[in-house]
């Protein structure tokens, strides 16, 4: 343990760039950057972090509040939430923000952490054909089994998908088909989408302490925009994938800019006055982490690769990362004039980039799933991980910190100035080479002799091998099987394993008996000849039996296993087992 | 039984014993004794237990084992063994730690590996054969003969194979009823005590009475005899209390310094998995003996258990330079210069031995894919020939099948091949390495299905080996089923995390994975 907790405060000095505020290893906090926001909850100038927490993702799931290093709140959420974020809806005073979680096809508002509205998605058009189909069973006109075909006729070729509840019904086994109708066919039927994004919008001012609006994105591949105060819909816009991940920015009076990440691989930019996307970024991976930084867009994809992009989809410039990305995060400091890309890596790092260039590497002591940077408490430049076995880190950037800009193109790999080590040629060798040379015709005639003889000789024992099926697989082309034996224990009672396969590309094997060959004074075998159950091509059979082994001398022998085809005495394969010593009775 | 009259028999007997006559001086001093049995007190005492104990010597001395060598760890020390606690042991002090390669050896690429995980040695040993099986299931499967890697019961194994006779019944009854006899009577006249004492551990087998037979005569010695500390120490070291044989070592070495101590002292910390402690105890040895051939070659072999064939080498070259006669260091060598590509070397030392009158089927073996390798084209199957000639065992007829095998790949007759390596697994079902160059030759044909139940047997048979995952990744992502050749490449990665063939596939696969 000691080596261990050396290795830490050797790199904690080495980046000294942070102080380490916090680390609960067990905090008990499963969550994704998407659900992780910092917020002066109470006006009182203090930032609070606030989690929604997946909990095990059945249950346990929370809203969690802390401030400092302690929890303050917990409330229970209904379902998992697929995100958070926090806005000002209004301008009353005292500001206090609003905190809006995104489950399913609710938005759920909390102000002052309390519950204050929610906001359902509106419902989508129902296939006329599947409501018909469904008021058909309601009024037991078909039965379950046919409502399935036509269900699966519909899935097949409408263009409106179904709703969820035929999709359910559709996955369930034929005999709980029948309670299942009878228990929902009276609801009436809808079609719900869930909301996989969201994110917020400025209304009219860009100023700190602006109303903002909600953006949210749904499974549908729908954008809306909300209004702060009614929770209308201010605009639609529409996708040609879901949205996974989401940023925006500007003002929804003036002019905004929708960067959105989609399940299909493209990123789209939408803008105002335009209810499709204006540009496309088509990438040859799926994005993990999607971050604005000033007018440029930085993606990581699951191909261990970071990508820089323009505003209008132009490519900059690619960086490649050790280890696949798990979660991406802006670090902004406008005190400063300093921003750069956190990404959280699989290997236990949080590298900061600026650019393409790597400035600086956060070593975490396990894998980082959420990153958040801002201002918690009082304190500016606050860097806020939550990890994969639970656990919350808190760092503070030091004031003192000072990032340079290195350019980390690279020169010359370090592989090319490595020496091979070749081993030199022996003045024997050489010496053996001259040999060669001279005896070249006598070496070439002595080897090719040799060469027939021992043709000849693997060929006879070859032939003998075949006559007599020696071979643990067999050679004929009707019945290409494989055997392997196995002997397990310590004795006298041993178990023998034989695995046989059958290698045929297509052609089962049956009518097939085993048995064995073995010296009756040494073992005895419960059933020395047994059949062997039809082979299907491809799949190992292990078939067990059991062999007592009778000496107490710590002698051994060999069981022979023949496998053989009905009505044929002479066996398809042979395989030989070398039995272990007995130990059983040797302790005595 | 003609016995000479002219001579007394006690000096005859005497002089069989020398002569390595064993039997024969056994059955001489077993006629003095049913003259004059040695219990009644009669004119004869002296000689009867003369007799006795010569009789004890003879018998010991034919199924004489040096202690030294003999080591075979039981699957009950290897799985159930309490004191592990180090899972993951530094790199270098571990001799339990597989894989940890010192630099400038061959990689399993080049060098194959044994069952254990280690690269193969020039010489079979016992400690060479006890690998550390992972999971029970590992440790009780067969084959556990002499050949394999896998472990027996301390119980059996080969202390009672080559050290006892205890197994056989003797038509008469046993020489020394040990249930009767009376040890401290005997410990009290130390001449005796000793001829007894190997007796007992040796030819009997029966560690539990040698150590009450040590512990009386030591104490009657009153704990001067560094002798009886010795045995002491290696009846402790039987039983498994490795650290009161180091004690007994340690207090027999202060009072005595002696080669075979520091070796008994070296093979305790080998078992404690601890070579490098090992390794000083050997150096401290060497102060004392300097150039003692014995020490240098423990310190060669733990050495090479570590992976560290560069110094294990150094090592056998000071061997050679005191004793240049000593097989298992010009064995060692001479496989070290074939796996670093001077096969013409490995020539050589293998000749060497030849002249030195080693004559095995191993030997030619060797032989023979030195000269394959070095070119020397006419002697190559001739080498092989003899081998197979030679062969005693299935095994070793497997195993010069399987290179003739090799050769015959190496000049293109796939045919030949072919043959061969199924002629290896006729004669060994269990060859692994046979079954994975069968399925590359089936692949060769086309048939994959054969291909791939080979492959999958051949990595039941050794799951040391990373060719038969690799081949199935190969395999596998050539037909196109990507997962299977994914999970087979991460294998074949575990067991030969360099191999950058592997690493290859893997890249390929995570980036088709990655790309939409």
């Amino acid at each position: 343990m000691s080596s261990v907790s050396q290795e830490l405060k050797d790199t904690s000095v080495a980046s000294s760039k942070w102080l380490d505020a916090h680390y609960d290893p067990v905090a008990n906090l499963y969550t994704f950057s998407s659900c992780i926001a910092l917020s002066d909850l109470h006006g009182d100038g203090e930032n609070k972090l606030v989690v929604g927490d997946l909990g095990t993702g059945v249950c346990h799931m929370k809203l969690k509040v802390y401030r400092g290093t302690g929890l303050l709140s917990e409330s229970t959420l209904l379902d998992l939430p697929t995100g958070l974020v926090s806005f000002l809806m209004d301008l009353h005073e005292p500001r206090t923000p609003a905190i809006a979680v995104a489950s399913g096809p609710f938005i759920y508002v909390y102000k002052n952490l309390r519950p204050y509205f929610k906001f359902t998605l509106p419902s989508l058009e129902v296939n006329p054909l599947e409501l018909d189909v469904w008021s058909q069973a309601r009024e037991d006109m078909i039965d379950p089994m046919t409502l399935k075909e036509m269900l699966e006729g519909l899935r097949d070729k409408a263009e409106i998908p179904l709703s969820v509840r035929s999709l359910r019904f559709l996955m369930l086994e034929p005999q709980e088909m029948e309670s299942f109708v009878h228990l929902y066919k009276e609801q009436p039927i809808r079609r719900q989408t869930v909301i996989t994004c969201i994110g917020t919008l400025k209304k009219n001012m860009a100023d700190d302490d602006a109303v903002s609006c909600l953006v949210i994105g749904t499974e549908n591949g729908d954008v809306y925009i909300l209004d702060p105060e009614a929770f209308t819909i201010l605009y639609k816009m529409s996708l040609p994938s879901t949205a996974t991940l989401m940023d925006v920015t500007g003002q929804f009076d003036v002019e905004f800019r929708i960067t959105v990440a989609c399940r299909n691989g493209n990123i789209y930019i939408l803008r105002r006055d335009s209810p499709k996307p204006k540009y496309c970024i088509e990438l040859s991976s799926h994005p993990v982490g999607l971050v604005r930084m000033g007018k440029n867009v930085v993606v990581g994809c699951t191909d261990e690769t970071l990508h820089g992009y323009t505003q209008k989809g132009k490519k900059l410039w690619t960086a490649y990362l050790p280890a696949p990305v798990t979660t991406m995060a802006l670090m902004d400091l406008p005190t400063r004039g300093f921003q750069a890309v956190l990404v959280g890596l699989a290997n236990c790092e949080v590298h900061m980039y600026r650019d393409k260039n790597l400035i600086s590497t956060i070593k975490t002591p396990d894998v980082v799933t959420s990153i958040c940077f801002g201002r918690y408490g009082r304190e500016d430049g606050t860097l806020i991980m939550t990890t994969k076995g639970g656990g919350l880190i808190v760092k503070i950037l030091k004031r003192t910190a000072v990032f340079d800009d290195r350019d980390s193109a690279p020169g010359p790999p370090i592989a090319q100035s490595i020496r091979l080590n070749v081993p030199k040629k022996t003045k024997l060798y050489v010496d053996q080479t001259l040999r060669e040379r001279e005896n070249a015709v006598a070496m070439h005639r002595a080897f090719q002799m040799d060469l027939s003889r021992l043709r000849l000789a693997a060929a006879r024992a070859y032939v003998k091998a075949l006559e007599s099926s020696l071979a643990p697989m067999s050679a004929s082309l009707t019945e290409p099987l494989k055997m392997n034996a196995v002997v397990q224990g310590l004795g006298p009672s041993f178990k023998l394993t034989l695995n046989i396969q059958n290698t045929a590309a297509s052609r089962p094997v049956m009518n097939l008996a085993i048995s064995f060959l073995y010296d009756e004074s040494l073992y005895s075998m419960r059933t020395a000849f047994f059949k062997i159950p039809l082979l299907v091509p491809g799949l190992n059979y292990p078939i067990d039996t059991f062999v007592e082994c009778l000496s107490d001398k710590g002698i051994s022998d060999i069981i022979k296993v023949f496998v053989l085809r009905e009505g044929k005495s002479a066996p398809l394969l042979t395989a030989h087992i070398n039995m272990p010593v007995s130990e059983g009775l040797a302790l005595n | 039984m003609e016995v000479s009259v002219s001579m007394d028999p006690l000096f005859l007997a005497w002089s069989c014993c020398r002569r390595r006559q064993l039997q024969r001086s056994a059955d001489i001093c077993s006629k003095i004794l049913s003259e004059s049995p040695f219990d009644q007190e009669s004119g004869g005492a002296q000689v009867s237990e003369a007799a006795w104990s010569l009789k004890t010597r003879a018998l010991t001395e034919m199924v004489f084992v040096d202690e030294v060598e003999v080591d075979q760890e039981g699957i009950a020390e290897m799985m159930l063994d309490e004191s592990s606690i180090a899972q993951v042991a530094r790199p270098g002090t571990s001799l339990r730690l597989l894989g940890t390669s010192q630099g400038g050896a061959p990689t399993p690429a080049v060098r194959p590996m044994t069952q254990s995980g280690r690269p193969v040695t020039g010489f079979v040993r016992p400690s060479t054969l006890t690998g550390r099986p992972e999971t029970m299931e590992q440790a009780i499967r067969t084959p556990r003969t002499a050949s394999s890697a896998r472990p027996g019961t301390s119980a059996s194994g080969r202390l009672v194979r080559l050290g006892t006779a205890s197994m056989l019944t003797h038509p008469d009854g046993p020489f020394i009823n040990l249930s009767r006899i009376n040890l401290a009577k005997y410990a009290k006249r130390p001449n005796m005590a000793k001829t007894l004492f190997e007796y007992i551990f040796l030819h009997e087998n029966d560690v539990k009475n040698a150590l009450e037979l040590a512990a009386v005569a030591t104490e009657h010695a009153q704990f001067r005899d560094w002798w009886w500390k010795v045995q002491l120490g290696k009846c402790y070291y039987r039983l498994g209390l490795l650290r009161e044989a180091e004690k007994q070592f340690r207090s027999a070495l202060a009072q005595q310094e002696f080669v075979d101590s520091y070796l008994y002292l070296a093979k305790v910390y080998q078992r404690l998995d601890q070579p490098i402690t090992a390794l000083n105890v050997f150096k401290q040895g060497l102060d004392h003996f300097p150039t003692e051939v014995t020490l240098l070659t423990g310190i060669a072999r733990i050495h090479e258990e570590m992976n560290n064939v560069i110094s294990a080498t150094e090592y056998y070259r000071e061997v050679l330079k005191q004793d240049n006669t000593h097989v298992e260091a010009i064995a060692c060598i001479g496989s070290n210069h074939f796996y670093t590509d001077q096969p013409e070397i490995a020539l050589r030392f293998y000749r060497r031995l030849l002249q030195m009158g080693v004559f095995n089927c191993q030997l030619y073996n060797n032989l023979g894919l030195c000269c394959f390798y070095a070119q020397q084209y006419d002697m190559t199957l001739s080498s092989f020939e003899r081998a197979l000639a030679l062969a005693s065992s299935d095994e070793e007829q497997a195993d010069v099948w399987y290179n003739l095998g090799h050769v015959a790949v190496g000049i293109g007759d796939l045919t030949l091949a072919y043959q061969c390596f199924k002629l290896a697994l006729a004669f060994n079902n269990n060859h692994g390495e046979a079954y994975n160059n069968l399925a590359v030759l089936e692949l060769r044909k086309g048939r994959i299905e054969q291909a791939k139940a080979f492959l999958q047997t051949a990595a039941a048979l050794s799951p040391h080996m990373y060719e038969p995952h690799f081949n199935f990744a190969t395999l596998s992502e050539k037909v196109g089923d990507l997962q299977s050749s994914f999970t087979a490449a991460q294998r074949s990665e575990d067991a030969f995390p360099e191999h950058v063939d592997t690493q290859q596939i893997l890249k390929n696969l995570r980036l088709h994975f990655a790309t939409l």
